[in-house]
Protein backbone atom coordinates (compact mmCIF):
# COMPACT_ATOMS: atom_id res chain seq x y z
CA UNK A 1 0.00 0.00 0.00
CA UNK A 2 2.73 2.44 1.01
CA UNK A 3 4.87 1.63 -2.00
CA UNK A 4 1.87 2.07 -4.32
CA UNK A 5 1.26 5.50 -2.89
CA UNK A 6 4.94 6.26 -3.43
CA UNK A 7 4.89 5.22 -7.09
CA UNK A 8 1.53 6.80 -7.98
CA UNK A 9 2.54 10.51 -7.79
CA UNK A 10 5.29 9.81 -10.30
CA UNK A 11 3.28 7.47 -12.52
CA UNK A 12 0.06 9.46 -12.80
CA UNK A 13 1.56 12.66 -14.31
CA UNK A 14 3.83 10.51 -16.44
CA UNK A 15 1.07 8.49 -18.12
CA UNK A 16 -1.04 11.64 -18.26
CA UNK A 17 1.71 13.56 -20.06
CA UNK A 18 2.21 10.80 -22.62
CA UNK A 19 -1.53 10.68 -23.32
CA UNK A 20 -1.89 14.48 -23.45
CA UNK A 21 0.95 14.77 -25.92
CA UNK A 22 -1.29 13.07 -28.47
CA UNK A 23 -4.22 15.42 -27.90
CA UNK A 24 -4.78 19.01 -28.93
CA UNK A 25 -4.18 21.01 -25.75
CA UNK A 26 -6.11 24.01 -27.06
CA UNK A 27 -9.41 22.25 -26.58
CA UNK A 28 -10.85 22.99 -23.13
CA UNK A 29 -11.66 19.35 -22.37
CA UNK A 30 -8.00 18.36 -22.82
CA UNK A 31 -6.99 21.08 -20.39
CA UNK A 32 -9.52 19.82 -17.86
CA UNK A 33 -8.28 16.22 -18.25
CA UNK A 34 -4.81 17.54 -17.42
CA UNK A 35 -6.19 19.39 -14.40
CA UNK A 36 -8.02 16.27 -13.19
CA UNK A 37 -4.96 14.07 -13.63
CA UNK A 38 -2.62 16.48 -11.89
CA UNK A 39 -5.24 16.90 -9.16
CA UNK A 40 -5.16 13.12 -8.64
CA UNK A 41 -1.35 13.24 -8.50
CA UNK A 42 -1.51 16.10 -6.02
CA UNK A 43 -3.94 14.14 -3.83
CA UNK A 44 -1.52 11.19 -3.82
CA UNK A 45 1.35 13.46 -2.79
CA UNK A 46 -0.82 14.85 0.01
CA UNK A 47 -1.65 11.33 1.18
CA UNK A 48 2.03 10.42 1.03
CA UNK A 49 2.91 13.51 3.07
CA UNK A 50 0.43 12.47 5.73
CA UNK A 51 1.92 8.96 5.80
CA UNK A 52 5.50 10.22 6.00
CA UNK A 53 4.78 12.68 8.79
CA UNK A 54 2.93 10.02 10.77
CA UNK A 55 5.13 7.01 10.18
CA UNK A 56 8.50 8.17 8.91
CA UNK A 57 10.11 7.71 5.49
CA UNK A 58 8.55 5.37 2.93
CA UNK A 59 10.92 3.43 0.72
CA UNK A 60 10.63 1.02 -2.17
CA UNK A 61 12.97 -0.43 -4.79
CA UNK A 62 11.65 0.01 -8.31
CA UNK A 63 11.00 -3.06 -10.45
CA UNK A 64 11.23 -5.56 -7.59
CA UNK A 65 15.04 -5.64 -7.68
CA UNK A 66 16.89 -6.57 -4.51
CA UNK A 67 17.93 -3.68 -2.32
CA UNK A 68 21.28 -2.21 -3.32
CA UNK A 69 20.82 -3.21 -6.96
CA UNK A 70 17.63 -1.53 -8.08
CA UNK A 71 16.81 2.16 -8.10
CA UNK A 72 15.35 3.32 -4.80
CA UNK A 73 12.31 5.54 -4.48
CA UNK A 74 12.36 7.17 -1.09
CA UNK A 75 9.91 9.67 0.34
CA UNK A 76 11.03 11.51 3.45
CA UNK A 77 9.72 14.71 4.99
CA UNK A 78 12.13 16.92 3.04
CA UNK A 79 11.14 15.43 -0.33
CA UNK A 80 7.39 15.46 0.26
CA UNK A 81 7.47 19.04 1.57
CA UNK A 82 8.94 20.23 -1.72
CA UNK A 83 6.78 17.87 -3.78
CA UNK A 84 3.54 19.13 -2.22
CA UNK A 85 4.27 22.79 -2.81
CA UNK A 86 5.70 22.31 -6.31
CA UNK A 87 2.82 20.19 -7.59
CA UNK A 88 0.39 22.56 -5.91
CA UNK A 89 1.90 25.54 -7.72
CA UNK A 90 1.93 23.70 -11.05
CA UNK A 91 -1.70 22.68 -10.59
CA UNK A 92 -2.77 26.24 -9.75
CA UNK A 93 -0.93 27.66 -12.74
CA UNK A 94 -2.40 25.04 -15.06
CA UNK A 95 -5.93 25.79 -13.85
CA UNK A 96 -5.24 29.51 -14.36
CA UNK A 97 -4.12 28.98 -17.94
CA UNK A 98 -6.94 26.57 -18.79
CA UNK A 99 -9.47 29.08 -17.44
CA UNK A 100 -7.89 31.82 -19.52
CA UNK A 101 -7.62 29.68 -22.65
CA UNK A 102 -4.62 27.56 -23.68
CA UNK A 103 -3.01 28.77 -26.90
CA UNK A 104 -0.72 25.90 -27.77
CA UNK A 105 -1.44 22.22 -28.30
CA UNK A 106 1.54 21.11 -26.22
CA UNK A 107 0.99 23.21 -23.10
CA UNK A 108 -0.92 20.70 -20.90
CA UNK A 109 1.42 17.85 -21.85
CA UNK A 110 4.52 19.91 -21.06
CA UNK A 111 3.11 20.93 -17.70
CA UNK A 112 2.34 17.29 -16.90
CA UNK A 113 5.86 16.26 -17.94
CA UNK A 114 7.30 18.87 -15.64
CA UNK A 115 5.13 17.65 -12.77
CA UNK A 116 6.27 14.07 -13.43
CA UNK A 117 9.92 15.13 -13.46
CA UNK A 118 9.60 17.17 -10.30
CA UNK A 119 7.79 14.52 -8.23
CA UNK A 120 10.29 11.93 -9.41
CA UNK A 121 13.17 14.15 -8.44
CA UNK A 122 11.81 14.87 -4.98
CA UNK A 123 10.95 11.23 -4.30
CA UNK A 124 14.02 9.45 -5.61
CA UNK A 125 16.84 8.11 -3.48
CA UNK A 126 19.27 7.65 -6.34
CA UNK A 127 21.68 10.36 -7.48
CA UNK A 128 21.66 9.46 -11.18
CA UNK A 129 17.92 9.02 -11.21
CA UNK A 130 17.77 12.48 -9.69
CA UNK A 131 19.71 13.78 -12.70
CA UNK A 132 17.36 12.07 -15.16
CA UNK A 133 14.21 13.46 -13.56
CA UNK A 134 15.92 16.82 -13.28
CA UNK A 135 16.55 16.82 -17.03
CA UNK A 136 12.96 15.82 -17.77
CA UNK A 137 11.56 18.74 -15.84
CA UNK A 138 14.19 21.14 -17.19
CA UNK A 139 13.52 20.13 -20.80
CA UNK A 140 9.81 20.68 -20.28
CA UNK A 141 10.69 24.07 -18.78
CA UNK A 142 12.77 25.11 -21.82
CA UNK A 143 9.85 24.38 -24.08
CA UNK A 144 7.38 26.06 -21.70
CA UNK A 145 9.42 29.28 -21.60
CA UNK A 146 8.81 29.64 -25.31
CA UNK A 147 5.05 29.13 -24.83
CA UNK A 148 3.05 31.68 -26.87
CA UNK A 149 6.04 31.81 -29.26
CA UNK A 150 6.60 35.54 -29.18
CA UNK A 151 10.10 36.43 -30.35
CA UNK A 152 11.26 37.57 -26.93
CA UNK A 153 9.92 34.36 -25.40
CA UNK A 154 11.89 32.19 -27.81
CA UNK A 155 14.98 34.27 -27.07
CA UNK A 156 14.38 33.78 -23.34
CA UNK A 157 13.93 30.04 -23.89
CA UNK A 158 17.25 29.83 -25.73
CA UNK A 159 19.17 31.68 -22.99
CA UNK A 160 17.45 29.59 -20.35
CA UNK A 161 18.23 26.33 -22.14
CA UNK A 162 21.91 27.06 -22.80
CA UNK A 163 22.71 28.28 -19.28
CA UNK A 164 20.80 25.55 -17.51
CA UNK A 165 22.21 22.83 -19.74
CA UNK A 166 25.65 23.93 -18.62
CA UNK A 167 24.43 23.62 -15.04
CA UNK A 168 23.03 20.14 -15.74
CA UNK A 169 26.30 18.99 -17.27
CA UNK A 170 28.22 20.25 -14.25
CA UNK A 171 25.82 18.36 -12.01
CA UNK A 172 26.19 15.21 -14.11
CA UNK A 173 29.97 15.43 -13.79
CA UNK A 174 29.49 15.83 -10.04
CA UNK A 175 27.32 12.68 -9.90
CA UNK A 176 29.86 10.68 -11.92
CA UNK A 177 32.66 11.90 -9.66
CA UNK A 178 30.66 10.92 -6.57
CA UNK A 179 30.17 7.48 -8.11
CA UNK A 180 33.89 7.25 -8.75
CA UNK A 181 34.76 8.13 -5.15
CA UNK A 182 32.06 6.15 -3.35
CA UNK A 183 31.20 3.39 -5.84
CA UNK A 184 27.48 3.89 -5.41
CA UNK A 185 24.63 5.99 -6.70
CA UNK A 186 22.26 5.52 -3.78
CA UNK A 187 22.21 8.77 -1.79
CA UNK A 188 22.25 7.00 1.58
CA UNK A 189 25.25 4.86 0.64
CA UNK A 190 27.05 7.87 -0.88
CA UNK A 191 26.51 9.85 2.33
CA UNK A 192 27.71 6.96 4.46
CA UNK A 193 30.85 6.31 2.42
CA UNK A 194 31.62 10.00 1.82
CA UNK A 195 31.75 10.50 5.57
CA UNK A 196 34.64 8.05 5.73
CA UNK A 197 36.94 9.66 3.13
CA UNK A 198 38.97 12.83 3.44
CA UNK A 199 36.76 15.89 2.81
CA UNK A 200 39.52 17.37 0.65
CA UNK A 201 38.86 14.73 -2.02
CA UNK A 202 35.15 15.54 -2.15
CA UNK A 203 35.23 19.30 -1.70
CA UNK A 204 35.69 19.95 -5.43
CA UNK A 205 32.74 17.65 -6.23
CA UNK A 206 30.67 19.45 -3.60
CA UNK A 207 31.59 22.77 -5.21
CA UNK A 208 30.47 21.53 -8.64
CA UNK A 209 27.15 20.36 -7.21
CA UNK A 210 26.73 23.66 -5.37
CA UNK A 211 27.36 25.65 -8.56
CA UNK A 212 24.86 23.51 -10.50
CA UNK A 213 22.06 24.06 -7.98
CA UNK A 214 22.88 27.74 -7.48
CA UNK A 215 22.39 28.18 -11.22
CA UNK A 216 18.92 26.62 -10.98
CA UNK A 217 17.99 28.67 -7.94
CA UNK A 218 19.40 31.90 -9.41
CA UNK A 219 21.72 32.84 -6.57
CA UNK A 220 23.73 36.02 -6.84
CA UNK A 221 26.76 35.32 -9.02
CA UNK A 222 24.79 32.76 -11.09
CA UNK A 223 21.62 34.80 -11.54
CA UNK A 224 22.38 36.57 -14.84
CA UNK A 225 19.96 34.48 -16.93
CA UNK A 226 17.03 34.74 -14.56
CA UNK A 227 15.54 38.21 -15.17
CA UNK A 228 15.44 37.76 -18.96
CA UNK A 229 13.61 34.44 -18.59
CA UNK A 230 11.06 35.51 -15.97
CA UNK A 231 10.28 38.76 -17.79
CA UNK A 232 9.78 37.00 -21.09
CA UNK A 233 7.55 34.25 -19.79
CA UNK A 234 3.78 34.25 -19.81
CA UNK A 235 2.51 34.78 -16.18
CA UNK A 236 1.45 31.17 -15.41
CA UNK A 237 4.73 29.91 -16.90
CA UNK A 238 6.68 32.40 -14.78
CA UNK A 239 4.71 31.18 -11.75
CA UNK A 240 5.66 27.59 -12.57
CA UNK A 241 9.32 28.49 -13.14
CA UNK A 242 9.75 30.47 -9.94
CA UNK A 243 7.29 28.60 -7.74
CA UNK A 244 8.00 25.01 -8.76
CA UNK A 245 11.12 24.64 -10.91
CA UNK A 246 13.34 26.87 -8.74
CA UNK A 247 12.59 24.43 -5.91
CA UNK A 248 15.01 22.02 -7.60
CA UNK A 249 17.79 24.38 -6.55
CA UNK A 250 16.63 24.74 -2.96
CA UNK A 251 15.91 21.04 -2.58
CA UNK A 252 19.19 20.03 -4.26
CA UNK A 253 21.22 22.30 -2.00
CA UNK A 254 19.50 20.89 1.09
CA UNK A 255 19.65 17.27 -0.06
CA UNK A 256 23.19 17.19 -1.42
CA UNK A 257 24.57 19.81 0.96
CA UNK A 258 23.01 19.03 4.32
CA UNK A 259 22.08 15.38 3.80
CA UNK A 260 24.69 13.75 1.55
CA UNK A 261 27.79 15.92 2.05
CA UNK A 262 27.35 17.61 5.45
CA UNK A 263 31.05 17.86 6.27
CA UNK A 264 31.82 19.64 3.01
CA UNK A 265 28.92 22.02 3.65
CA UNK A 266 30.41 22.82 7.03
CA UNK A 267 33.76 23.59 5.41
CA UNK A 268 32.07 25.98 3.02
CA UNK A 269 29.84 27.71 5.59
CA UNK A 270 31.52 31.09 5.23
CA UNK A 271 31.21 31.06 1.42
CA UNK A 272 27.55 30.01 1.69
CA UNK A 273 26.75 32.82 4.14
CA UNK A 274 28.55 35.44 2.04
CA UNK A 275 26.78 34.39 -1.17
CA UNK A 276 23.45 34.37 0.64
CA UNK A 277 24.02 37.89 1.98
CA UNK A 278 25.12 39.14 -1.44
CA UNK A 279 22.01 37.61 -3.03
CA UNK A 280 19.64 39.23 -0.55
CA UNK A 281 21.12 42.71 -0.88
CA UNK A 282 21.74 42.59 -4.63
CA UNK A 283 18.29 41.16 -5.41
CA UNK A 284 16.47 43.70 -3.25
CA UNK A 285 18.39 46.74 -4.55
CA UNK A 286 17.95 45.70 -8.18
CA UNK A 287 14.26 45.01 -7.59
CA UNK A 288 13.75 48.50 -6.17
CA UNK A 289 15.35 50.10 -9.21
CA UNK A 290 13.19 48.25 -11.77
CA UNK A 291 9.85 49.33 -13.13
CA UNK A 292 8.29 46.40 -14.88
CA UNK A 293 6.37 44.07 -12.56
CA UNK A 294 7.86 40.83 -13.89
CA UNK A 295 11.36 42.28 -13.65
CA UNK A 296 10.87 43.36 -10.04
CA UNK A 297 9.56 39.90 -9.17
CA UNK A 298 12.51 38.26 -10.95
CA UNK A 299 15.05 40.20 -8.92
CA UNK A 300 12.96 39.57 -5.83
CA UNK A 301 13.35 35.83 -6.56
CA UNK A 302 17.14 36.26 -6.50
CA UNK A 303 16.89 37.99 -3.12
CA UNK A 304 14.53 35.40 -1.66
CA UNK A 305 16.84 32.57 -2.75
CA UNK A 306 19.50 34.25 -0.61
CA UNK A 307 17.44 33.63 2.54
CA UNK A 308 17.30 29.90 1.80
CA UNK A 309 21.08 29.85 1.40
CA UNK A 310 21.50 31.84 4.61
CA UNK A 311 19.40 29.33 6.55
CA UNK A 312 21.40 26.49 4.98
CA UNK A 313 24.62 28.16 6.11
CA UNK A 314 23.34 28.56 9.67
CA UNK A 315 22.48 24.87 9.71
CA UNK A 316 21.39 22.85 12.70
CA UNK A 317 17.78 21.77 13.29
CA UNK A 318 16.53 25.37 13.47
CA UNK A 319 18.42 26.51 10.36
CA UNK A 320 17.30 23.57 8.20
CA UNK A 321 13.70 23.90 9.38
CA UNK A 322 13.86 27.61 8.50
CA UNK A 323 15.25 26.80 5.03
CA UNK A 324 12.42 24.35 4.28
CA UNK A 325 9.66 26.58 5.66
CA UNK A 326 11.06 29.60 3.83
CA UNK A 327 11.36 27.70 0.54
CA UNK A 328 7.76 26.46 0.77
CA UNK A 329 6.39 29.90 1.68
CA UNK A 330 8.47 31.56 -1.02
CA UNK A 331 7.02 29.21 -3.68
CA UNK A 332 3.49 30.06 -2.63
CA UNK A 333 4.28 33.80 -2.63
CA UNK A 334 5.85 33.75 -6.08
CA UNK A 335 3.00 31.75 -7.59
CA UNK A 336 0.43 34.13 -6.09
CA UNK A 337 2.31 37.28 -7.14
CA UNK A 338 2.98 36.20 -10.73
CA UNK A 339 -0.59 34.97 -11.24
CA UNK A 340 -2.09 38.08 -9.63
CA UNK A 341 0.14 40.36 -11.70
CA UNK A 342 -1.08 38.58 -14.84
CA UNK A 343 -4.69 39.63 -14.47
CA UNK A 344 -6.71 42.72 -13.59
CA UNK A 345 -10.03 43.54 -12.02
CA UNK A 346 -11.78 43.93 -8.67
CA UNK A 347 -10.13 42.21 -5.70
CA UNK A 348 -7.06 41.13 -7.72
CA UNK A 349 -5.24 44.04 -6.08
CA UNK A 350 -6.23 42.69 -2.67
CA UNK A 351 -4.87 39.25 -3.58
CA UNK A 352 -1.63 40.84 -4.77
CA UNK A 353 -1.40 42.78 -1.51
CA UNK A 354 -1.68 39.52 0.46
CA UNK A 355 1.24 38.13 -1.57
CA UNK A 356 3.16 41.38 -1.11
CA UNK A 357 2.69 41.27 2.66
CA UNK A 358 3.80 37.66 2.57
CA UNK A 359 7.06 38.56 0.78
CA UNK A 360 7.73 41.23 3.37
CA UNK A 361 6.82 38.91 6.24
CA UNK A 362 4.07 40.83 7.97
CA UNK A 363 1.61 38.87 10.13
CA UNK A 364 -0.86 37.26 9.68
CA UNK A 365 0.16 35.92 6.25
CA UNK A 366 2.38 32.88 5.52
CA UNK A 367 5.48 34.97 4.90
CA UNK A 368 5.49 35.90 8.55
CA UNK A 369 6.00 32.24 9.50
CA UNK A 370 8.96 32.03 7.12
CA UNK A 371 10.53 35.25 8.35
CA UNK A 372 9.97 34.20 11.97
CA UNK A 373 11.76 30.90 11.32
CA UNK A 374 14.63 32.86 9.74
CA UNK A 375 14.84 35.18 12.76
CA UNK A 376 14.84 32.20 15.11
CA UNK A 377 17.67 30.61 13.12
CA UNK A 378 19.74 33.80 13.16
CA UNK A 379 19.21 34.24 16.92
CA UNK A 380 20.18 30.60 17.41
CA UNK A 381 23.35 31.26 15.43
CA UNK A 382 24.02 34.11 17.86
CA UNK A 383 24.80 36.58 15.11
CA UNK A 384 23.52 40.14 15.38
CA UNK A 385 24.71 40.87 11.84
CA UNK A 386 22.51 38.11 10.38
CA UNK A 387 19.45 39.23 12.34
CA UNK A 388 20.00 42.79 11.16
CA UNK A 389 20.46 41.58 7.57
CA UNK A 390 17.17 39.69 7.60
CA UNK A 391 15.39 42.72 8.97
CA UNK A 392 17.06 45.01 6.43
CA UNK A 393 16.20 42.65 3.57
CA UNK A 394 12.58 42.59 4.72
CA UNK A 395 12.47 46.39 4.78
CA UNK A 396 13.84 46.60 1.25
CA UNK A 397 11.33 44.04 0.01
CA UNK A 398 8.58 46.18 1.51
CA UNK A 399 9.69 49.03 -0.75
CA UNK A 400 9.77 47.05 -3.97
CA UNK A 401 6.56 45.03 -3.65
CA UNK A 402 4.53 48.06 -2.71
CA UNK A 403 6.08 50.02 -5.54
CA UNK A 404 4.48 47.47 -7.86
CA UNK A 405 1.25 47.66 -5.94
CA UNK A 406 1.20 51.43 -6.23
CA UNK A 407 2.05 51.50 -9.92
CA UNK A 408 -0.16 48.68 -11.09
CA UNK A 409 -3.11 48.39 -8.78
CA UNK A 410 -3.56 51.90 -7.38
CA UNK A 411 -3.42 53.66 -10.69
CA UNK A 412 -6.81 52.30 -11.70
CA UNK A 413 -7.04 52.54 -15.40
CA UNK A 414 -10.57 52.48 -16.78
CA UNK A 415 -9.33 51.29 -20.13
CA UNK A 416 -7.96 48.10 -18.66
CA UNK A 417 -10.23 45.16 -19.06
CA UNK A 418 -10.88 43.00 -16.02
CA UNK A 419 -9.62 39.46 -16.30
CA UNK A 420 -12.18 36.63 -16.56
CA UNK A 421 -14.01 35.98 -13.31
CA UNK A 422 -12.82 32.36 -12.80
CA UNK A 423 -9.13 33.34 -12.93
CA UNK A 424 -9.78 36.12 -10.45
CA UNK A 425 -11.52 33.65 -8.14
CA UNK A 426 -8.51 31.32 -8.46
CA UNK A 427 -6.10 34.11 -7.54
CA UNK A 428 -8.28 34.98 -4.56
CA UNK A 429 -8.31 31.33 -3.47
CA UNK A 430 -4.51 31.27 -3.62
CA UNK A 431 -4.38 34.45 -1.56
CA UNK A 432 -6.75 32.80 0.92
CA UNK A 433 -4.40 29.82 1.12
CA UNK A 434 -1.39 32.05 1.83
CA UNK A 435 -3.43 33.82 4.50
CA UNK A 436 -4.61 30.52 5.99
CA UNK A 437 -1.05 29.17 6.12
CA UNK A 438 -0.15 32.25 8.15
CA UNK A 439 -3.12 31.98 10.50
CA UNK A 440 -2.68 28.25 11.07
CA UNK A 441 1.05 27.66 10.58
CA UNK A 442 1.04 24.32 12.43
CA UNK A 443 1.21 22.01 9.34
CA UNK A 444 3.96 24.11 7.77
CA UNK A 445 6.08 24.09 10.92
CA UNK A 446 5.57 20.36 11.52
CA UNK A 447 6.70 19.69 7.96
CA UNK A 448 9.73 21.94 8.36
CA UNK A 449 10.76 20.34 11.63
CA UNK A 450 10.30 16.82 10.29
CA UNK A 451 12.44 17.71 7.26
CA UNK A 452 15.12 19.21 9.49
CA UNK A 453 15.13 16.01 11.55
CA UNK A 454 15.77 13.99 8.37
CA UNK A 455 18.75 16.21 7.56
CA UNK A 456 20.06 16.27 11.12
CA UNK A 457 20.03 12.52 11.62
CA UNK A 458 21.75 11.90 8.33
CA UNK A 459 20.22 9.47 5.85
CA UNK B 1 45.33 5.76 -19.76
CA UNK B 2 44.04 8.03 -17.01
CA UNK B 3 46.21 10.90 -18.22
CA UNK B 4 45.10 10.35 -21.81
CA UNK B 5 41.43 10.29 -20.84
CA UNK B 6 41.68 13.41 -18.74
CA UNK B 7 43.46 15.21 -21.56
CA UNK B 8 40.76 14.17 -24.04
CA UNK B 9 37.99 15.29 -21.67
CA UNK B 10 39.77 18.58 -21.03
CA UNK B 11 40.21 19.29 -24.74
CA UNK B 12 36.60 18.40 -25.60
CA UNK B 13 35.23 20.45 -22.70
CA UNK B 14 37.52 23.35 -23.53
CA UNK B 15 36.50 23.42 -27.19
CA UNK B 16 32.87 23.29 -26.14
CA UNK B 17 33.33 26.18 -23.74
CA UNK B 18 35.10 28.15 -26.48
CA UNK B 19 32.24 27.54 -28.92
CA UNK B 20 29.60 28.58 -26.37
CA UNK B 21 31.27 31.99 -26.16
CA UNK B 22 30.93 32.56 -29.91
CA UNK B 23 28.42 34.91 -31.54
CA UNK B 24 26.96 32.35 -33.91
CA UNK B 25 24.09 30.53 -32.23
CA UNK B 26 24.80 27.30 -34.14
CA UNK B 27 28.26 27.26 -32.65
CA UNK B 28 26.72 27.72 -29.22
CA UNK B 29 24.60 24.61 -29.82
CA UNK B 30 27.62 22.64 -31.05
CA UNK B 31 29.48 23.83 -27.95
CA UNK B 32 26.72 22.46 -25.73
CA UNK B 33 26.84 19.13 -27.60
CA UNK B 34 30.61 18.94 -27.12
CA UNK B 35 30.36 19.73 -23.42
CA UNK B 36 27.66 17.08 -22.94
CA UNK B 37 29.96 14.59 -24.62
CA UNK B 38 32.81 15.60 -22.34
CA UNK B 39 30.48 14.71 -19.48
CA UNK B 40 29.72 11.34 -21.09
CA UNK B 41 33.43 10.62 -21.38
CA UNK B 42 33.83 11.63 -17.76
CA UNK B 43 31.13 9.14 -16.73
CA UNK B 44 32.87 6.35 -18.63
CA UNK B 45 36.20 7.22 -17.06
CA UNK B 46 34.62 7.38 -13.59
CA UNK B 47 34.10 3.62 -13.69
CA UNK B 48 37.01 2.48 -15.80
CA UNK B 49 37.56 -1.16 -14.88
CA UNK B 50 39.01 -4.15 -16.71
CA UNK B 51 37.24 -7.46 -16.59
CA UNK B 52 34.88 -9.89 -18.25
CA UNK B 53 31.68 -8.55 -19.77
CA UNK B 54 28.94 -8.39 -17.15
CA UNK B 55 26.76 -11.07 -18.74
CA UNK B 56 25.37 -13.98 -16.76
CA UNK B 57 26.54 -16.67 -16.09
CA UNK B 58 29.75 -15.23 -14.71
CA UNK B 59 32.88 -17.37 -14.99
CA UNK B 60 34.23 -18.43 -11.58
CA UNK B 61 36.63 -16.06 -9.90
CA UNK B 62 36.72 -13.61 -12.79
CA UNK B 63 36.55 -9.85 -12.26
CA UNK B 64 33.57 -8.26 -13.93
CA UNK B 65 33.73 -4.91 -15.68
CA UNK B 66 31.52 -2.21 -14.17
CA UNK B 67 28.27 -2.20 -16.19
CA UNK B 68 26.72 0.76 -14.41
CA UNK B 69 28.77 3.46 -16.13
CA UNK B 70 27.72 2.13 -19.53
CA UNK B 71 24.08 2.41 -18.53
CA UNK B 72 24.61 5.91 -17.18
CA UNK B 73 26.50 7.07 -20.27
CA UNK B 74 23.80 5.64 -22.53
CA UNK B 75 21.10 7.51 -20.64
CA UNK B 76 23.15 10.71 -20.71
CA UNK B 77 23.72 10.36 -24.46
CA UNK B 78 19.99 9.98 -25.10
CA UNK B 79 19.25 13.05 -22.97
CA UNK B 80 21.94 15.20 -24.56
CA UNK B 81 20.94 14.28 -28.11
CA UNK B 82 17.29 15.09 -27.51
CA UNK B 83 18.18 18.37 -25.84
CA UNK B 84 20.43 19.21 -28.79
CA UNK B 85 17.44 18.67 -31.08
CA UNK B 86 15.37 21.02 -28.93
CA UNK B 87 18.12 23.66 -29.02
CA UNK B 88 18.40 23.41 -32.79
CA UNK B 89 14.66 23.91 -33.15
CA UNK B 90 14.91 26.99 -30.94
CA UNK B 91 17.72 28.35 -33.12
CA UNK B 92 15.62 27.71 -36.22
CA UNK B 93 12.72 29.57 -34.67
CA UNK B 94 15.07 32.48 -33.84
CA UNK B 95 16.34 32.42 -37.41
CA UNK B 96 12.80 32.67 -38.75
CA UNK B 97 12.11 35.64 -36.49
CA UNK B 98 15.34 37.59 -37.00
CA UNK B 99 16.65 36.33 -40.35
CA UNK B 100 19.99 35.72 -38.70
CA UNK B 101 21.67 33.40 -36.22
CA UNK B 102 24.11 36.01 -35.00
CA UNK B 103 23.67 36.94 -31.35
CA UNK B 104 24.37 40.60 -32.17
CA UNK B 105 21.36 40.84 -34.50
CA UNK B 106 19.18 39.01 -32.03
CA UNK B 107 20.11 41.24 -29.12
CA UNK B 108 19.76 44.34 -31.30
CA UNK B 109 16.16 43.28 -31.91
CA UNK B 110 15.74 42.86 -28.17
CA UNK B 111 17.00 46.39 -27.49
CA UNK B 112 14.66 47.78 -30.16
CA UNK B 113 11.70 46.07 -28.53
CA UNK B 114 12.68 47.29 -25.07
CA UNK B 115 12.97 50.85 -26.35
CA UNK B 116 9.60 50.64 -28.02
CA UNK B 117 8.20 49.42 -24.72
CA UNK B 118 9.73 52.25 -22.73
CA UNK B 119 8.77 54.90 -25.27
CA UNK B 120 5.12 54.10 -24.94
CA UNK B 121 4.22 52.76 -21.51
CA UNK B 122 0.53 52.43 -22.26
CA UNK B 123 0.96 50.03 -25.12
CA UNK B 124 0.92 46.52 -23.72
CA UNK B 125 3.38 44.80 -26.00
CA UNK B 126 4.15 42.02 -23.57
CA UNK B 127 0.67 40.81 -22.96
CA UNK B 128 -2.15 40.80 -25.44
CA UNK B 129 -5.42 41.58 -23.65
CA UNK B 130 -7.65 38.59 -23.38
Amino acid sequence: MDSTLLALPVLIPWVLAAALALLDGRRPYVGWIAVAGLGAGFTCVLGLTFLVIRGGPVETVAGGWPEGVGITLRADALGVAFAVVSIGVILASLVYEVLGGVRSRTFPALVAFMAAGLTGLFLTGDAFNFYVFFEISMTAAYALTGYREKDYQVRAAFIFAVINLLGSVIFLIGVAALYHVTGSLDMEVIAERASRVQPSSIISIATAVFVAFSLKLGLFPFHFWLPAVYVGSHPPVAAILSGALANIGGYGLLRFGADVLPRELELGTVAVLILGTASIIYGALQAISRHETAEVLAYSAIGQAGYILLALGIGGPVGYAAAVVYAVVNSMNKALLFLAAGTRGPLVGAAFAVGAFSVVGVPPVAGFVGKLAMFRASVEAGSVALTALIFFGGALSFVYVFQIYQRVFWASDEKEKAGPLPTRVLVLLLAGLVLAAGLWPEPLLVLGEAAARVLEDGP
Amino acid sequence: MILLLSLVIAVVFGSGAFLILQRDLFRVVVGIVLISNAANLFIISAGLTRGDPPIRPFPDGATIADPLVQAMALTAIVISSSVAALLLSLVYRLYLAHDSVDIEDVSAAEVREAEALEGDEDVELREDPR
